[in-house]
């Protein structure tokens, strides 16, 4: 059975062809390191998924089952997290908040619902722990490193059950011992089972992480192989054109 | 609480000690009532203000709407004789309307906070002149309605009705604010619009429920300072108060770049205001420098907090510098 499954999707913006026929099947717990140049789009194929848009052409296929998502929240229901690059979070929210944003707990006071604080920072705290993160519940998100920015991102998909996570270039600009720390994230979440999708363009990090490598070069898929197959040497090969498939 | 409205009401406190050292009677029972008053009338749409600005945006037609829903109470009431509990329903009705107006203008037409509430400033207060033809609206003589005037200018215990009034509205606010999911959500759309939609938070209904509420509370502003003048010249009634809302939110505390604010702040901030009104009229500063005494002390207001927060920031870094040497 396939987490995720996409069949000849295709993206037109206007006059350019952003994603072409691409089709690729992502198995439970799977992490694949999706790369290519700037422009390649695989920014695209992350926001098809995500349910930002549909895609003009193919299908989409969670569990093996079709799905259409007309915005994020269908995608999400479906178990698609997203981390996106620098918008996963809102700054002036603490941790918790963040965890819980758009799914707050609440509980009654009389006639009226008020949020849970104390839940979220107790249930905020475990899935920390479960993530081996040094975060702590109440800290405001602007006073917190790359890696536990990342961490509190990823809390978020735990917390929502999630079958897969679409990571768009979450080591860009953070610095060397995050991205351990993130690398190890990613980990932590194929251990449970959950599928991730990392975009990157450090290619250590990819084979460090990954089980399988995808190359997108102009909207075409030209890879899709296991990272133990492949080299970087090869995955630059394959981003630049040097080399024309594999 | 947080510290900035600690800092605010020190400062309150501060400005408050020096203008009874120059005049004693700014703590006598009648200034103190009067001074209320004014917080209470100008606190409520205040409130309103801050939750738009706390989502990014900016309601510049709080004034109009005071001036034309003040001009229909007062004829509703005074020349048409609509029972006052069904007028004020309707006036409520009419906020509700004018608040989902600027919402949807702004969500769903995509349209500039600024450009849509400037557009409503000068539509609102058109229709009130226009309406009137710039006569001035009023109750007849002789007319009194006791229920309605208790509830709007009556005193309990020496303490204005529109002070309780307000007070009553900041801590429901204050609920919604800090104790809601909605408020929650106000919070982070301000922040980060994509971000709180990617969260799966319905942005655009936020959006337009903080302009539904600053209309509403600007409705009920308006029947205050209608009952409050007891006439409503249609073209100087409420002018620039859409600034003094702003005012207040500002120096509470509200980023006018959205996401932060407290109720507090602004209720403060809009006791700090009436106080320096007060300063002008008992220090015997001319009163045509009223605006000038507030600009300055919003101004350094501002700007000392600024170099607070800049201070913070570098304190923080120095420190975080420290920890990294220790091996
Ligand atoms: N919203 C958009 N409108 C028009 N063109 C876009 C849009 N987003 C991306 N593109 C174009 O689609 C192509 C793929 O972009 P993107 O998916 O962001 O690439 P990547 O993330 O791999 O750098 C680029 O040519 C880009 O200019
Ligand atoms: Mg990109």
């Amino acid at each position: 059975m396939n987490v995720l499954e996409l069949k000849n999707i295709s993206k037109r913006y206007g006059a350019i062809q952003a994603l072409d026929n691409v089709s690729l099947a992502i198995a439970p717990g799977e992490v694949v390191g999706l790369m290519g140049d700037n422009g390649a789009g695989k920014s695209t194929l992350v926001k098809v998924i995500a349910g930002n848009f549909a895609p003009t052409s193919g299908d989409i296929l969670v569990s093996d089952q079709k799905v259409a998502f007309h915005k994020p929240l269908d995608a999400q229901k479906a178990g698609i997290e997203v981390v996106y690059q620098d918008l996963a979070i809102c700054n002036n929210l603490s941790a918790a908040s963040n965890v819980f944003l758009g799914r707050e707990p609440t509980r009654r006071i009389g006639p009226i619902k008020v949020v849970d604080y104390a839940f979220m920072r107790s249930k905020s705290a475990e899935l920390f722990a479960r993530l081996k993160s040094e975060t702590r519940p109440r800290d405001l998100v602007h006073k917190m490193s790359g890696g536990q920015r990342q961490a509190v991102a990823i809390a978020r998909t735990l917390l929502s059950d999630a079958k897969i996570v679409l990571m768009d270039e979450p080591t860009a600009a953070i610095s060397v011992r995050q991205v351990a720390e993130v690398l190890n994230l990613i980990r932590q979440l194929s251990d449970h089972g959950i599928s991730v999708v990392l975009i990157s363009h450090r290619m250590p990090d990819v084979f460090e992480v990954a089980d399988k490598v995808v190359v997108l070069r102009r909207g075409e898929l030209v890879a899709d192989k296991k990272a133990s197959d492949s080299s970087p040497e090869e995955i630059t090969g394959l981003i630049t054109g040097a080399i024309e498939h594999a | 609480m947080q510290k900035k409205d600690i800092g605010l009401g020190i400062l309150i406190i501060v400005v408050g000690a020096i203008v009874y050292m120059r005049n004693p009677l700014f703590l006598s029972p009648i200034n103190l009532g009067n001074t209320a008053n004014l917080i209470g009338l100008f606190g409520l749409f205040a409130i309103g203000q801050g939750f738009v600005i706390m989502t990014g945006g900016i309601d510049l037609s709080v004034g109009s709407v005071i001036a034309l829903l003040g001009v229909l109470f007062v004829d509703m009431v005074g020349k048409f004789g609509v029972p006052w509990p069904l007028a004020m329903a309707i006036i409520i009705g009419l906020g509700v309307l004018i608040g989902l107006a600027h919402g949807i203008l702004i969500t769903r037409f995509r349209l500039q906070p600024f450009v849509v509430t400037l557009c409503g400033l000068l539509i609102y207060r058109g229709i009130a002149r226009g309406y009137t033809a710039e006569s001035t609206a009023g109750f007849p003589f002789g007319s009194s309605y006791p229920q309605l005037e208790w509830l709007t200018i009556g005193r309990s215990f020496g303490v204005p009705h529109s002070f309780l009034a307000m007070l009553i509205v900041a801590a429901v606010m204050w609920v919604v604010l800090h104790h809601t999911v909605f408020g929650r959500h106000l919070c982070a759309v301000g922040k980060n619009e994509e971000a709180a939609r990617f969260s799966g938070i319905n942005t655009r209904f936020v959006t337009v429920m903080a302009y539904v509420i600053c209309a509403v509370l600007a409705s009920i502003a308006a029947i205050y300072f209608a009952m409050f003048t007891k006439s409503v010249q249609p073209s100087s009634h409420g002018n620039f108060y859409e600034l003094y809302a702003i005012a207040a939110a500002v120096l509470g505390g509200c980023s006018l770049r959205g996401g932060e604010g407290s109720v507090i702040g602004i209720v403060l901030g809009a006791v700090l205001l009436q106080e320096l009104q007060n300063l002008v009229n008992l220090l015997g500063i001319p009163s045509s420098l009223n605006f000038a005494v507030m600009g300055a002390v919003i101004l350094l207001g501002v700007l000392a907090d600024q170099q607070f927060a800049s201070y913070r920031t570098r304190k923080n870094t120095e420190r975080a510098l420290g920890l990294l040497q220790k091996p």
